[in-house]
């Protein structure tokens, strides 16, 4: 019994440690800028801008978990982005079409990720490396290398309306998302044989689970969230633009890692994503709003990375 | 074996006739490159595209390489391109020190070369420049920028990549007209990297903090769109204008609705057409001002239907 609340109090610290520098950071950002960072109107600002990223962020998180990696998801926006816009223009096909394009282009590159690391036996570092170079040409290609424009106000409104006028349809998606990842991960069937095949893929599949199967389901579910937030991002910047989600995917990966999901699978929490996903977003604005260089902000960025995986580390060496 | 050895001769074969017969002279026409330093937004694609119709007119044939923004790749297209006989090379360079190299080699071999649009470090390494000075660019959106607003009030300025040949230039730009205004105050001024999705978070967080802005001057236009959609969605189009430069079509369009209050045009055509011309004369032998300025134009909704 001793041992079994032992074991729950690092759990604890763990996912504490996170939530800890979450708020000193807040706190800090809150005394330097209580007039405009604590505003409710950018508290919610600050959630919108972390939607795109928290739903890239939540299908890397499927993908973490069972132990592989996506660096695809960002060519994924970009060509999604581009050829929902393609079929956005007033007039031509009904909002249906660029939607489902981009979940069926951003479902399909997940599946053909899956099928090359499940079945080719390649390590998910070097085909999803593969997709993302090949996905960015496609991308240059499909929109001759230029930002399409010229949507109509209905696919804007897609990322731009409000629900109740006042909350961004945006952080409604984020959070819808986020619910059915968290379901899928602590209730189905399916999230605990992404930590089992994660955490030991022999005894998994000793124990009957299709592992095959269930690596490419999480690849495509990671496709599928990034051709959504491609339709999202293409609908944000009212134009599809082939160059945009360059390095998406390694802030999606840096929300996961920082929401304290181990980059060797097996384990995380939902909510550490999404904490990880507000957390970058915060900084971001927080320092946007101090008016610090967006050069000072990628050192401040990539320091915070590293302290959260240290506290992560530093906690799970007290439990060993 | 002897099957494979001969294949691959034979293939050598093929390609050999294929490299020679890309030399200086095709059916008597003359044939130059192009090399871009990458094609990949609106504007390199123009300028492209505008070079291939100026040859077209001056009735030589054209190749255009692309350098995917890669210094060495460009390094290299510029060394094939001297090996196959080219007449004369038009380059865009992929970075103003790193392409020194390349205009050396093709000085050496006696081939013209003229930058367009950068100007390169080493800049009389090469036979001519075409572009337009940023600066003046800067200068021009800014003037227009004090009239709009009545020359006072709290402005924002979104940069390009800290260090770009257009972000130093057009914000000196910005600089010089500001000088005569004291009443007009920079209260933000950041790097979004031209890139509409950085600026369109950016332009965001700024209108969080309360400071009455009454103009986001913006280094391009895919920029100011990000702004302008921000400001937008923040219902403050009535308190805030927008000004970008590059004319892209979605610009002339925002443009011409009155919602982007102006955009300045690198004359890009008029480029084009100025840097073809010279080459073809190099080639022939004939002398040409070492540079050859192009002028901006202040694109407001009186003129934009001439540009769309």
């Amino acid at each position: 019994m001793k041992k079994l609340n032992n074991i729950m109090n690092v759990q604890l610290m763990r996912e504490l440690g996170i939530v800890i520098v979450f708020v000193v950071i807040l706190a800090i950002l809150m005394i330097l800028s209580p007039n405009a960072f604590a505003r409710p109107a950018n508290l919610m600002n600050i959630f919108k801008q972390a939607s795109i990223n928290g739903i890239l962020a939540m299908g890397m998180m499927f993908v973490i978990i069972s132990g592989g990696i996506d660096l695809s998801v960002g060519s994924i926006v970009a060509l999604t982005g581009v050829v929902a816009a393609s079929f956005a223009h007033p007039g031509e096909y009904p909002l249906i079409v660029p939607i489902i394009l981009a979940l069926v282009i951003g479902l399909f590159i997940g599946w053909f990720n899956g099928v090359g690391i499940a079945y080719g036996n390649i390590p998910p570092f070097i085909v999803t490396l593969g997709t993302m170079t090949m996905i960015r040409g496609v991308a240059l290609i499909v929109s001759k290398g230029a930002p399409v424009f010229g949507v109509t106000d209905a696919f804007e409104n897609i990322a731009g309306a409000f629900l109740f006028d006042t909350i961004p349809l945006l952080v409604v998606y984020f959070i819808v998302i986020t619910i059915v990842s968290a379901y899928i991960l602590t209730k189905a069937v399916f999230g605990r044989r992404v930590y089992a095949i994660g955490g030991n893929e022999i005894s998994a599949a000793f124990s009957g689970i299709k592992v095959e199967k269930i690596r490419i389901m999480v690849y495509m579910i990671s496709g599928l969230f990034a051709g959504f937030a491609g339709l999202l991002l293409a609908s944000r910047t009212v134009s599809g633009i082939p160059t945009a989600g360059q390095s998406y995917e390694l802030d999606a990966i840096a929300a996961v890692i920082i929401g304290g999901v181990s980059m060797s699978g097996g384990s995380g929490r939902w909510y550490g994503t999404v904490i990880g996903a507000l957390l970058i977003a915060v900084i971001g604005n927080g320092l946007d709003i101090l008016n610090v260089s967006s050069h000072y902000q990628l050192v401040i960025k990539g320091a915070i990375i590293i302290v959260a995986v240290l506290l992560d580390v530093k906690s799970k060496e007290r439990t060993a | 074996m002897r099957k494979v050895i001969l294949m691959v001769l034979a293939i050598m074969l093929v390609m050999s006739t294929a490299v020679f017969s890309g030399g200086q002279q095709e059916n008597g026409v003359d044939k130059y490159a192009l090399m871009m330093s990458h094609m990949t937004n609106s504007f390199t694609i123009t300028l492209s595209n505008a070079v291939k119709a100026a040859a077209e007119d001056l009735g030589v044939e054209l190749v255009v390489f692309d350098g995917g923004q890669d210094v060495s790749k460009q390094i290299s297209q510029v060394e094939s391109a001297i090996n196959q006989g080219y007449a004369g090379i038009l380059i865009e360079p992929a970075s103003v020190d790193g392409i020194k190299p390349a205009v050396t080699a093709a000085s050496k071999a006696g081939i013209p070369i003229v930058t367009i649009n950068q100007k390169i470090t080493n800049q009389e390494l090469a036979d001519a420049f075409v572009g337009v000075e940023h600066v003046e660019g800067g200068e021009i959106e800014m003037k227009y920028v004090v009239e709009a607003i009545g020359g006072k009030g709290k402005i924002a300025f979104l940069l390009g990549p800290l260090g770009s040949d257009g972000q130093i230039g057009r914000t000196t730009g910005y600089y010089n007209i500001l000088e005569d205004y004291p009443d007009i105050e920079v209260v933000y001024e950041q790097s979004a990297n031209w890139r509409t999705d950085e600026a369109l978070k950016l332009a965001e967080n700024w209108l969080q903090t309360g400071v009455e802005l009454v103009a986001i001057v913006a280094n391009n236009d895919g920029m100011a769109m990000g702004a302008l959609k921000a400001v937008e969605d923040a219902k403050m189009l009535d308190k805030i204008k927008i000004f970008g430069v590059d004319a892209t079509d979605d610009a002339l369009a925002a443009v011409a609705e009155g919602r982007l209050s102006a955009t300045v045009s690198q004359s890009t055509e008029a480029q084009a057409l100025a840097a073809m011309d010279a080459l073809v004369k190099l080639a022939n032998g004939e002398d040409v001002p070492s540079e050859i300025i192009v002028g901006h134009t202040l694109i407001t909704k009186e003129n934009v239907a001439d540009f769309q």
